[in-house]
């Protein structure tokens, strides 16, 4: 009886490969969409505004490897992102998503992540590559500022892609009357401006992880139609540097230590019942301080610095509010301040401090549904740099739309 | 031992948060009312539209989130009515039993005879804001929440089989109310029979049908994009030539552009909410109904 019911079920099984419909192995496809950011953008710097913030006072200079790495915007027509988002949950206990960004250099790895959706007491656990969770925007994806381009503070201090890494997180939601939202996140620290271990025989081998961050969010329940938000965070890791001292194209100094960053967000929204986004108010703003603390490991110019300290610190902030003003229609203005407090301690015993530089944007958008969207922005600027302070304007028009699965965006 | 208080410890505190009958969750307060009729004291009804937004423009907001944390059961309209917000909210909310297949998850357009479902070969984005599996206002027709209530008592008696004859005793005396409620309906609807009318949204089929009254065209040229003037156009020609005498729409729609067209051919606007909690006046589902067809009948 028993070697009659085996081969009838294994029959059975083949069957079923065989013949198995379509729209059955379809149905578990993961959500495609794709995600297409144009922007034309001009500007009347003289050396061009990448090589500009690469200049300013206090924020330059930090580069790790001496790799040319810039990621703004060029004069004309550019081709920002493409991108390519795929989501699932993988089985009960995980969903995961991934983002290949496709530029015309190559495809590169944005985000890949599991994410838990089991665990008990509020808990979640993230691994993969994946942006950090701190403040308010650095989780956002560009397509979703409200802003062509990032805050400046952002830019300077965690430089384009903000910090978005390999790691882990833990997050866990309180279980109090209001929203309290704890995030603990450690990962392997390869942020190109804070937190990066150079490769060299000059400096010392760490074993990653190298950088841990740590947030809390929270959010009172307010009345109607009205939500806000609130954050503080921090991040400390280890940071290594080379630089080139005397410009003959090879590194001549090296330097080991920690850096760190640790600063505030809040967002308010009124969401209106009108459709369109008509009558909806954004206001958020965001307080970013670092602090980077390195050693001298070795210095083949001045041997005599081996061992002494450069400390840098640098804060800022912005500030930015949109609102719908018609169906559709949006406008925005934004006031980014960048070195409030900027110092700078040289090994050689030398402090520096340095003024602070400002730019104000003003952008109007309209949607045309929710899937296109044109905006047109323009930013003025006074940047502080070595050679005094440079003003400079800047115009964007972006164009980005989203293809395939509709996606639903966080608070 | 130590784990076994741990485990006891987290127990008493599930059994807490139990303790006064379960958690429901709607995602819009008609699906609320209808929970409510049918959970009657066995448990707590939340909804999160209150029936004075579009659903399909919120926000997922921290306060959304703190809802769905504490909810046994989350029903949703589903038919990605709230595709723009629900999974951030229930992701949000670590909550594992109200995720979508589970036991606390309750689509209830799972059983509903669905309208407008968009042709597979040519659904594209070019027509608007269309939802692939149909249009999901489904709960304007009374038939449909009759449905309902039978699916979420049933959802309620297999999470909670101590008081699964009241749920089902609760839902029956909803579709008993609904039974006796609709000859009524339907006679205050007689004066709209095959008389055509004008609404804003395509947002009233599942009501128009179920008391034949035909929607000759909507002031929005494609589901989501607000009206153009040349649309409007030939809203009022339709009107002229149709001789339409109502513009019906939510309380969220501006009332300019039905303004236009009523100032150029006499129809009479009506300002109706589509969910409970969108009027004073409804504040349930039946209540709803009532006016929903006393403002359409010009009272």
């Amino acid at each position: 009886m028993k070697s009659f019911i085996v081969p009838a079920l294994a029959a059975t099984g083949l069957f079923a490969n065989t013949y198995a419909d379509d729209t059955s192995l379809t149905a578990f496809n993961p959500a495609v969409s794709v995600i297409v950011d144009t922007v034309y953008y001009g500007e009347n710097s003289s050396e061009g505004m990448s090589h500009l913030k690469e200049e300013m006072s206090g924020f330059g200079h930090v580069h790790a490897d001496g790799e040319e790495h810039h990621h703004g915007f060029e004069e004309g027509f550019n081709m920002r992102h493409l991108e390519l988002q795929f989501s699932a949950e993988v089985d009960s206990y995980f969903k995961a998503s991934a983002i290949a960004a496709i530029s015309e250099d190559g495809a590169e790895m944005e985000t890949a992540e599991i994410e838990t959706t089991c665990l008990p007491w509020g808990l979640q656990a993230r691994a993969g590559k994946f942006f950090s969770d701190f403040g308010y925007i650095n989780a956002r994806h560009s397509h979703e500022w409200d802003f062509t381009d990032q805050p400046l503070i952002y830019e300077l201090a965690l430089g384009s892609h903000g910090l978005n890494e390999k790691g882990a997180q833990l997050s866990w939601l309180a279980p109090t009357p209001f929203y309290l939202l704890l995030g603990a996140e450690v990962f392997q620290g390869e942020n190109e401006k804070l937190f990066t271990a150079v490769e060299t025989d000059e400096l010392p081998a760490h074993d990653g992880p190298g950088l841990g961050v740590g947030w809390i969010k929270f959010s009172p329940t307010l009345p109607g139609n009205h939500a806000c938000q609130m954050g503080l965070f921090g991040a400390a890791g280890r940071h290594q540097e080379e630089h080139d001292g005397n410009g003959d194209g090879t590194a001549d100094h090296w330097l080991d230590g920690y850096n760190a960053f640790w600063g505030g967000d809040a967002v308010y929204k009124y969401n209106s019942s009108r459709p369109y986004g008509q009558g909806d108010l954004t206001v958020q703003a965001e307080y970013l301080f670092r602090r980077t603390d390195l050693t001298v490991e070795q210095h083949d110019l001045l041997p005599a610095l081996v061992g002494s300290d450069k400390v840098n610190e640098q804060d800022g902030f912005y500030l930015q509010g949109t609102y719908g003003f018609m169906p559709r229609w949006r406008g925005g203005l934004r006031l980014d301040m960048v070195g409030l407090t900027n110092s700078e301690q040289a090994p050689d015993g030398t402090d520096s401090s340095y003024g602070e530089s400002w730019r104000s944007s003003a952008m109007v958008d309209f949607s045309p549904s929710e899937f296109s969207r044109i905006r047109f922005q323009v930013s003025n600027g006074d940047y502080e740099t070595e050679d005094g302070t440079q003003n400079v304007w800047e115009g964007f028009i972006q164009l980005v739309v989203s293809l395939g699965a509709h996606g639903a965006h966080k608070f | 031992m130590k784990y076994l208080s741990i485990i006891l410890t987290v127990a008493a505190i599930a059994f807490s948060a139990r303790a006064g009958g379960l958690n429901i969750v709607t995602t819009t307060s008609d699906l609320g009312s209808i929970a409510a009729a049918v959970a009657g004291d066995h448990a707590k009804v939340e909804s999160i539209c209150t029936g004075k937004e579009d659903p399909h423009h919120l926000q997922a907001r921290p306060k959304y989130i703190m809802m769905a944390r504490n909810a046994d059961l989350w029903i949703r309209t589903g038919m990605e009515l709230e595709i723009g917000w629900e999974m951030p909210v229930i992701d949000g909310s670590r909550n594992s039993n109200i995720r979508p297949g589970q036991p606390g998850h309750l689509d209830a357009s799972t059983n509903i005879e669905k309208l407008d479902i968009p042709d597979a070969g040519t659904i594209s984005r070019a027509l608007g804001d269309v939802h692939a599996q149909g249009n999901p206002h489904y709960l304007t027709d009374p038939l449909n929440a009759r449905l309902v209530a039978r699916d979420i008592a049933e959802r309620l008696a297999q999470l909670d089989p101590a008081n699964a004859e009241a749920y089902r005793a609760n839902a029956a005396a909803f579709q008993q109310r609904i039974d006796e409620r609709i000859p009524e309906w339907t006679r205050a609807m007689a004066a709209f029979e095959n008389q055509s009318i004008v609404t804003y949204h395509k947002s009233w089929i599942y009501f128009a049908k179920r008391f034949g009254m035909p929607i000759a065209i909507e002031l929005e040229p494609k589901p989501g994009v607000p009206p153009s003037p040349a649309h409007l156009n030939q809203v009022v020609q339709t009107v002229q030539q149709q001789k339409i005498g109502v513009i019906l729409q939510e309380p969220w729609y501006s009332k300019k552009p039905a303004q236009l067209v009523a100032g150029k051919t006499g129809a009479r606007i009506v300002v109706a909410p589509i969910a409970t909690g969108g009027d004073p006046a409804a504040t349930d589902y039946f209540s709803l109904i009532d006016l929903i067809i006393q403002r359409l009948g010009g009272k």
